[in-house]
């Protein structure tokens, strides 16, 4: 009588790793099904050390990895280049992901509307200035009329079709300071201003 | 057998003719069975018939999405149809104790505000690894090691959906855990070196017996300061004696000097 092969279960390395220095990332794919989790891993990492890593350092027992490497397309210059020198072809490093299947479902939390608490709206007003100010700087930038110029084009307009009269302020700030009463005296405003 | 198929298809002819009322004359009937020997034509198969063979699933494709030709026991059950939108579907139940928690900093935020992301000591010292053992050093490097997967996570996911500022506070958090971590291989280090010289010096002390039989370390007698003999401590006395004889150096010179009363 022959006996039922039993299908063996998957085998965990027994190479110990005591200081291991790299790191993975979780990564949030809203599309993948709650049974799934992708991560970004360091190239030499294969399938089995990522089913061993998850498990012994998460718990989390893995039925299959699917692995992908993804090249990067081809840009002038390194990322960290101070100042971008043209006709340098780099082609950055490939990113590995990973895409495992779990027996728990996980889903990420929901990502917050306000991101008032980020600064969100400070920090996208900076990158706009910052844009702004390299573009002048970079190549071309100094030949680009300023935004103001719309601006002066419209206000001599107005003065030459004349809307608008022609006025120098030379007492603009006398104006703040001393207005004339009704009874045609100067009055002085600020009467509580200690000097 | 070999007749019946053959007379197959003319049988055929016949009942289709029927159908049609263009049927011949029952007269006709003997010269339709004879054998056809005047004609010729240019392709053995016969284009006139259709089916041209006697297959059952001709024209059933799974490419072509056919379906079958007959019904089938479950085909009156509806097929579910998938949920597209993702807002549709019933929420998921995660479980509270899921390792994947691990990447994050709350259950209820995919990633911090830069305001918890402050909220962390320094780093460990060496001098504070020195005293731990090699047990503790490696939990924490796998304690940092996840630190950094989470903080790498936080920075990924918050950066992806461009939420703001977090990335300064993140790196001053990462950048203790390294410091840690090369604390921990520091203090590895050392104890490589220190164990590589009691080696060395393990075959120059007389006091260890480097071959293995009986007790490793036999201590030569030792003195102890209690039981210190009077002899040996009258020596150095008579070495300060003998000392007052040398001549002193120019500074202690310049000191005597002062020390003369006036």
């Amino acid at each position: 009588m022959a006996t039922r092969h039993i299908t063996k279960a998957p085998r965990m390395g027994t190479k110990a790793l005591y200081l291991p220095n790299f790191r993975i990332v979780l990564l949030n794919d809203p599309k993948l099904s709650p049974h799934f989790a992708s991560f970004l891993v360091p190239l030499n990492l294969n399938k089995l050390d990522l089913r061993d890593y998850l498990y012994n350092c998460y718990g989390i027992p893995v039925r299959s990895v699917r692995s992908y490497i993804q090249m990067q397309k081809v840009q002038q210059d390194k990322n960290n280049a101070k100042r971008v020198s043209p006709r340098r072809w780099h082609r950055p490093r490939s990113i590995k992901k990973m895409m495992v299947e779990m027996d728990d479902p996980f889903v990420w939390p929901k990502t917050p509307e306000d991101f008032s608490q980020w600064d969100k709206d400070f920090v996208e007003k900076r990158e706009k200035a910052n844009k702004k100010a390299r573009d002048a700087q970079g190549p071309g930038g100094a030949s680009k009329p300023p935004a103001e110029r719309k601006s002066i084009a419209e206000q001599a307009k107005e003065l030459l079709e004349g809307k608008k009269e022609w006025r120098r302020d030379d007492n603009e700030y006398e104006d703040e300071i001393v207005e004339e009463d009704a009874d045609g005296e100067w009055e002085e405003v600020e009467q509580n201003v200690k000097i | 057998m070999a007749t019946s198929t053959s007379i197959r298809p003319v049988a055929r002819r016949l009942l289709k003719a029927n159908i049609a009322q263009n049927a011949p004359p029952t007269f006709l009937l003997p010269s339709l069975l004879a054998p056809v020997q005047q004609s010729s034509p240019f392709s053995s198969t016969s284009t006139s018939l259709y089916p041209r063979d006697m297959n059952r699933q001709r024209g059933v494709s799974t490419r072509r999405r056919t379906g079958l030709r007959q019904p089938l026991s479950v085909s009156k059950t509806p097929l579910p149809k998938p949920v597209l939108d993702p807002a549709k579907r019933p929420e998921v139940d995660v479980d509270v104790h899921h390792g994947l928690w691990d990447f994050f900093y709350n259950k209820k935020k995919p990633f911090a505000t830069p305001l918890e992301l402050t909220q962390h000591g320094r780093g460990w010292t060496v001098e504070e690894l020195r005293h731990k053992s090699f047990e503790d050093l490696h939990a924490l490097w796998w304690v940092c090691c996840k630190e950094r997967n989470r903080i790498a996570t936080d920075k990924y996911e918050r950066n992806r959906v461009k939420a703001g500022s977090g990335d300064l506070e993140s790196g001053a958090r990462d950048f203790n855990v390294r410091r840690t971590m090369r604390g921990i291989k520091h203090t590895l280090t050392e104890r490589y070196y220190a164990y590589r010289e009691a080696d060395v010096l393990m075959y120059e002390d007389e006091e260890i017996d480097v071959t293995g039989q009986g007790p490793p370390y036999i201590p030569k007698e030792a003195v102890l300061e209690d039981e210190v003999p009077e002899e040996v401590e009258a020596a150095p006395a008579a070495e300060s004696a003998d000392k007052t004889d040398i001549p002193p150096p120019a500074a202690t010179e310049k000191g005597s000097v002062v020390e003369k009363p006036l």
